[in-house]
């Protein structure tokens, strides 16, 4: 035909029946459109998609040489695709045809006839002008992936995933949860057959699995959707499972998981183990481990301590388990269970509750037991045998970790110690009440049996240097860990300070804890807040002396642990606050007291904390004979100038700490790594326990020869505790639904006893207290990291290391089953759901009467009796302007349902509350009237109120306030039992999920289908299709159908091998391009590249979707959007905005109509 | 068997002499148009003053269209693509509202009141929320009166 010629139109006015015809006038349209320029035929008819009516258009075609065709009928979305096969099969390009929507956005929507007829008639001249525009364009085709993705692993998943693949195709089914099976597989009895759902499901679960080209990805979610129909590319988030396919589903693991959890396939009625599978049949059976991040206590730590896994061993009585538990991590367990500052228990979710659960204490507590019942615990056997030695300098906990896991890896490890006594602060700067020798002892006696050697009385720079140490001639180790601690007292920098009775705490402390010779006033000034200072206190009140501790600031703002002031303040120990010393006051060499001036506070510094001002004019003397300014330390660096290798340099900071990579610790010197007190200047045990472990690693690496990055070692947060903010984990009770339970506390001596000695101050837990203890942890994260599934599993499946994965995969095709939500009933508060105990939701009963479920398919109240009657409450959120004002279409009949079993396994009085009885489907109403044979009351009207009943005979009562609309009265029946039958809602992410996959959604929130009625399955973006309850509320049969429907589209699709592509497509016409690139960055799918040698951009057809932004952007006119270019659509307005021929009066004639 | 009418050039209809805003509205493919379609199905009324143009996407809006719009006898225009986030091309809708703000400031300076430019967002679910667009647009232009461009 000639397409290219002089346009010929022919314009086609449809009544589509009434529909059309009613509100428009459409012999008008035709007459108007017959005075259009270029039209040579217009007709009306009465329905221009039947035969009938496209024979017309080809008749005209053929014989009148009608080369554009516009028909003026229903929405181009419904029959553009019949109009345009008419006029190919009559040889005109099918995109020569335009369709003016007269009907839904015109008839459908206007009542007023004459203002209709015209915006029609505005309508149809539109078309006309954009029509004698269109070029002839060919569509584009693309090869159809015949793989097949199925999101959701329920019944209609299922059945879809089913029938594609039994074709031959490849089908991934991606299923969030563990297992498939979906809502189907919680029920018990489906209606009205009363088939078992599990014998009806778990048939075609098994199918599912067997099925070598049916992919199951269960715990995994879709991230993203690229491409289009026939070749998207999706992501999948794979969720770590934690336990592999190498599990055979024996189920020791439940022997021993210390953690019980509600569990959410029982509605969280019954409880369950961390480590688990959903029920029985669950598909695939591997087990799974629910693990939402790490417990807050183990984050805070670090060494990453197993916290809550130890906890709740000892919970659970199994003390060795714990010990062994603690020592996985912990070369220090005994030191840390008596003087570690315990970030764990700072960071505890149970202090959200009352106070943090007593950790330090129950560490103390399994070590204990350890130490009373396994006399020489054995370390596990290094790992690997290296011929590489490690020189570690000083025996501090940074030293002893670093050795420790450098041994257990497997290196020669000798640590050289400058005094003689072996732990580093541990030893010398703490006092034996507090960190007691026999316990340094025992943990330095396990770290000796992995093999690390200890030369005691040798320091650096004295004794060895430290290019000696690396020196292959001479010591020949391979790497140096410099662990040298913080042992320089600092001095308060005033007058007098050189005066005999002035000595700096940590030398006090030393000489004290060395048992050499120390003088120790009668009367003694303690300058400093932290725990330093508290520990010299305190050992000057076992000296005998009077202390008083001297604190620039307020007690709220002091450093010291609150557990040492308060032991100080037991033991005697004068504090005073808001004073700083200006000079100590000397007579004759000696100190005879201390000039002070008293401060205020003043607006926060750099740390943090109030700033003290000195306040003038309040100096004062106070009267001491000794004074200890115990303020702070730094490393000592008088070793530095034993000589330094030449190549390479050791950095200090301005405090003489050693300057260190932050992730390595590497000093400037290849092979010399830092950590502990030399590095972060004086802090906790633990903290430098953690860079020990960090070097160790660090050094391993070196040794191996591999790059110094990607650590694992644990670093603590700075906020460990998000992620658990209202509740432990997940679906777990809130803190304020937890019941308070008050902290164990360790018992202590009495003050005046204690003063006599250097012995403990307090007595450890028992094994009751302690389990007591134990109790209240909270389980944060659900597993708590014990290792005791891992430990005992036959075939090794436990992965407690395994991360989430990415998966990609390219499929074809996309079927959404995403399923539903209940409807949670505690919204309407008039139905006391949450309040009263026999308040139950129909997902909570179907669970109740499933063999599986908590109850083992018996119906009880919670007092374990079976209830005496039963009310069911139809619509609860359903047709309900408050809620959902659309019918949930399955409670009539799954209410009915409940009533026959109800009335087949108690003698209980059953009750329907309903608004209609909805009973639509095949065997639907005889299974209705078979519930009315079995005795059902059924009771119309809307439930007003749920409230416990005055009666006092028996416990949890109830009293369902109704009107009974057919008597008209009122009506008030007690019961035992109120079954809630709630809406079924769209899933709470349906927003999210329709955004990956370009789908809309209904004012209901579930996913909107192509069409209401002619394609049900179909969605608005090619190649996606929908099925189930994610599209609207139905029943399994519906369910199943709609599933089956969308596998036959989809087969269908892939038998054809290939997708029409519209060729809405943009072109860049080069000889306008200017080279802007103002384009480059518009386009989504970088289908717009940039031509440097001919400064022009180019369009990628196979990439670009035809969107037209770039067409719309470009300043030059330059890219053309076929289909839709500047001139058509230009055209059109000139046709809407023309006047109308009849308003004008200007009818031409001789057009053919 | 043909039932096509062979009707006679009537007698021009009796049109109403009150006056009737035209205003064009330009909906993109996926949510406004499938929205209007909506509305149709669901038979919620609107005004008849407004005309839908499609275009594929609302970030296909040249600017060019509006000013032609306009000059062509418009006396209002309404552009309307999907809600932020759910642009079926991913962020269409985001270049046009960049767009919009320099389109409105543009149309201002042509002495054109910005209350004839109207940007909205319209999902294939929301008819209800068509109709009350165009109702709202139509009855703003009809208080405002005719455009009288000054050429």
């Amino acid at each position: 035909m000639a397409e290219n010629g002089e346009p010929r139109v022919g314009v086609y006015v449809c009544h589509c029946g009434f529909n059309i015809a009613a509100t428009v006038d459409v012999e008008a349209v035709r007459d108007e459109a017959a005075t259009r320029p270029n039209v040579v035929v217009a007709r009306d008819y009465q329905f221009m998609c039947s035969n009938a009516g496209q024979d017309l258009i080809k008749q005209d075609i053929e014989e009148k040489g009608v080369n554009r065709v516009v028909v003026a009928a229903c929405s181009p979305l419904m029959h553009e695709p019949t109009f345009r096969a008419a006029a190919e099969e009559a040889d005109l390009n099918p995109y020569l045809v335009q369709i003016a929507n007269i009907r839904e956005q015109c008839a459908w929507v206007h009542d007023d006839r004459p203002a209709a007829t015209i915006k029609a008639e505005q309508l149809v001249n539109g078309a006309v002008g954009r029509v004698a525009l269109h070029e002839p364009l060919d569509p584009m085709y693309a090869e159809m992936n015949p793989a097949t993705l199925v999101v959701g692993g329920g019944i209609a998943g299922i059945q879809a995933a089913l029938s594609i693949s039994e074709a031959g195709n490849d089908v991934y089914m991606v299923e969030r949860k563990s297992t498939i099976g979906g809502m189907m597989a919680k029920f018990d009895k489906t209606f009205p057959t009363l088939d078992c759902a599990a014998c009806i499901l778990t048939p075609k679960m098994v199918s599912a699995d067997r099925r070598d080209n049916l992919h199951l990805m269960t715990m995994c979610e879709v991230e993203s959707v690229d491409g289009f129909v026939g070749n998207f590319k999706v992501k999948v988030r794979k969720k770590a499972r934690f336990v592999t396919d190498a599990c055979t589903s024996c189920g020791e693991c439940l022997n021993v998981c210390p953690v019980n959890v509600p569990d959410p396939f029982n509605e969280y009625v019954s409880t369950r183990h961390a480590i688990h599978k959903a029920f029985p049949q669950a598909i695939p059976s591997t087990y799974v481990i629910e693990k939402q991040g790490s417990p807050p206590c183990m984050e805070a730590c670090p060494i990453h301590q197993n916290a809550a896994g130890y906890v709740a061993l000892i919970a659970d009585g199994r003390f060795e388990e714990a010990a062994k538990l603690i020592r996985k991590r912990n070369p220090l367990p005994f030191v840390c269970g008596r003087v570690c500052y315990h970030p764990c228990e700072t960071a505890c979710s149970r202090g959200k509750v009352d106070d943090p659960v007593a950790i330090r204490g129950l560490k103390r507590l399994a070590m204990d037991w350890e130490r009373e019942n396994i006399p020489d615990p054995e370390p596990p056997p290094a790992k690997h045998d290296y011929s590489e030695k490690v020189a570690v300098i000083g025996s501090g906990p940074a030293g002893l970790t670093c050795a420790y896991d450098l041994a257990q890896e497997g290196y020669d490890v000798t640590v050289f110690e400058k005094h003689d006594k072996l732990g580093g602060m541990l030893a010398v700067g703490l006092p034996d009440y507090r960190c007691p020798p026999e316990i340094v002892k025992r943990d330095l006696d396990f770290i000796r049996k992995t093999g690390v050697e200890f030369q005691t009385g040798v320091e650096l720079g004295v004794d060895f240097k430290l290019a000696d140490l690396l020196n292959k001639s001479k010591y020949g180790f391979g790497a140096v860990f410099m662990a040298l601690g913080a042992h320089r007292g600092l001095q308060l920098q005033v007058p007098g300070e050189d005066a005999e009775g002035v000595i700096l705490g940590i030398d006090y402390l030393r000489e004290i804890n060395l048992g050499r010779p120390q003088w120790t006033g009668k009367k003694v000034a303690v300058v400093g807040g932290g725990n330093t200072a508290m520990d010299v206190a305190r050992t000057a009140r076992r000296q005998g002396a009077e202390v008083a501790i001297l604190y620039r600031r307020t007690a709220d703002e002091m450093p010291a642990d609150l557990e040492e002031v308060e032991g100080a303040i037991a033991e005697g120990v004068h504090f005073d606050y808001l004073v700083s010393p200006l000079e100590v006051v000397v007579e004759k060499g000696k100190v005879t007291g201390l000039k002070c001036i008293n401060n205020e506070l003043g607006e926060p510094d750099d740390s943090g904390r109030a700033r003290p001002i000195p306040i003038e004019g309040s100096e004062h003397i106070r009267e001491f004979d000794m004074v200890i300014p115990s303020v702070s330390q730094q490393p000592f660096r008088t070793w530095f100038k034993g000589g330094v290798p030449e190549k390479g340099e050791i950095g200090f900071t301005k405090w003489d700490t050693l300057i260190v990579e932050p992730d390595s610790l590497q000093t400037g010197l290849p092979g010399v790594f830092g950590g502990g007190d030399v590095v972060l200047g004086p802090a906790s045990i633990v903290e430098a326990m953690g860079q020990g472990r960090r070097a160790a690693e660090a050094i391993d690496k070196y040794l191996r020869g591999r790059p110094l990055e990607n650590f694992e070692t644990h670093v603590a947060p700075p906020d460990p505790v998000r992620g658990f903010v209202k509740a432990p984990y997940e679906h777990g009770p809130t803190y304020d639904q937890i019941e308070k339970m008050p902290r164990a506390r360790l018992e202590a001596r009495d003050p005046a006893a204690r003063l006599s000695d250097y012995e403990t101050v307090d007595y450890g837990l028992t094994e009751e207290e302690g389990m007591r203890e134990a109790s209240r942890c909270l389980h944060c994260g659900v597993c708590v990291e014990c290792h005791s599934c891992e430990n005992v599993c036959p075939p090794d499946a436990v992965r407690l290391d395994m991360k989430d994965e990415i998966v990609e995969l390219e499929v074809g095709q996309i079927l959404v089953a995403t399923g539903f939500k209940s409807f949670d009933p505690s919204r309407m508060t008039p139905y006391g759901y949450g309040r009263y105990d026999n308040v139950v939701t129909s997902a909570e009963f179907e669970r109740m009467l499933n063999s599986t479920g908590p109850t083992g398919g018996q119906i009880l109240c919670k007092n374990g009796k079976p209830p005496r009657s039963v009310a069911i409450v139809h619509c609860v959120g359903s047709r309900d302007e408050n809620y959902n004002r659309y019918c949930s279409r399955v409670c009539c009949m799954a209410a009915l349902k409940f009533a026959h079993l109800v009335k087949d396994r108690t003698d209980a009085e059953l009750y329907e509350f309903y608004i209609d009885m909805r009973a639509f489907g095949k065997g639907y109403e005889e299974f209705y009237l078979r519930v009315l044979d079995e005795g059902a009351n059924v009771i119309r009207g809307k439930v007003v109120e749920v409230m416990p009943a005055k009666r006092a005979n028996g416990d949890g009562h109830l009293m369902v306030r109704a009107e009974d609309t057919l008597i008209g009265r009122f009506r008030e029946i007690p019961v035992d039992m109120v079954v809630l039958m709630g809406a079924i809602e769209p899933q709470p992410d349906a927003e999210q999920v329709g955004r990956v996959f370009s789908l809309s959604r209904s004012p209901d929130g579930f996913f909107l289908e192509r069409h209401p009625k002619l394609d049900p399955i179909g969605t608005t973006t090619d190649g996606v299709y929908v099925a189930g309850c994610a599209q609207g509320p139905k029943d399994i049969p519906d369910t199943v159908a709609q599933a089956q429907a969308a596998a036959a589209d989809i087969l269908g699709m892939i038998s054809k091998g290939e997708v029409m592509i519209e060729p809405v497509r943009a072109t860049v016409q080069e000889h306008l391009c200017g080279g802007c690139k103002t384009c480059l960055s518009l386009c989504p799918y970088l289908a717009i590249t940039f031509d440097e040698e001919h400064n022009n951009a180019e369009v990628n057809q196979a990439l670009c979707k035809g969107c037209g932004t770039c067409v719309a952007a470009c300043p030059a006119a330059a890219i053309t959007g076929a289909g839709f270019t500047d001139e058509q659509i230009l055209a059109e307005l000139d046709g809407i905005l023309a006047p109308l021929a009849m308003e004008s009066g200007a009818i031409p004639e001789g057009v053919a109509t | 068997m043909t039932t096509t009418t062979e009707a006679p050039l009537r007698e021009p209809a009796v049109v109403s002499t009150e006056w009737r805003p035209r205003i064009i509205a330009f909906l993109c493919n996926w949510c406004s148009y499938t929205g209007a379609d909506l509305a149709g199905i669901s038979r919620i009324q609107w005004d008849p003053s407004v005309n839908i143009v499609r275009v594929m996407c609302s970030g296909r809006m040249d600017p060019t269209f509006v000013a032609k719009a306009f000059s062509m006898g418009a006396d209002g225009v309404i552009i309307s693509g999907c809600h932020p986030g759910d642009c079926h091309y991913q962020e269409g809708n985001y270049k046009t509202l960049r767009r919009f703000h320099l389109l409105k400031r543009l149309v201002e300076g042509f002495g054109i009141d910005g209350e004839r430019l109207k940007l909205v967002w319209v999902s294939a679910s929301e008819g209800d929320e068509w109709a009350a667009t165009a109702n709202e647009m139509a009855a703003k232009i009809r208080a405002l009166g005719p455009l009288e461009v000054s050429s």
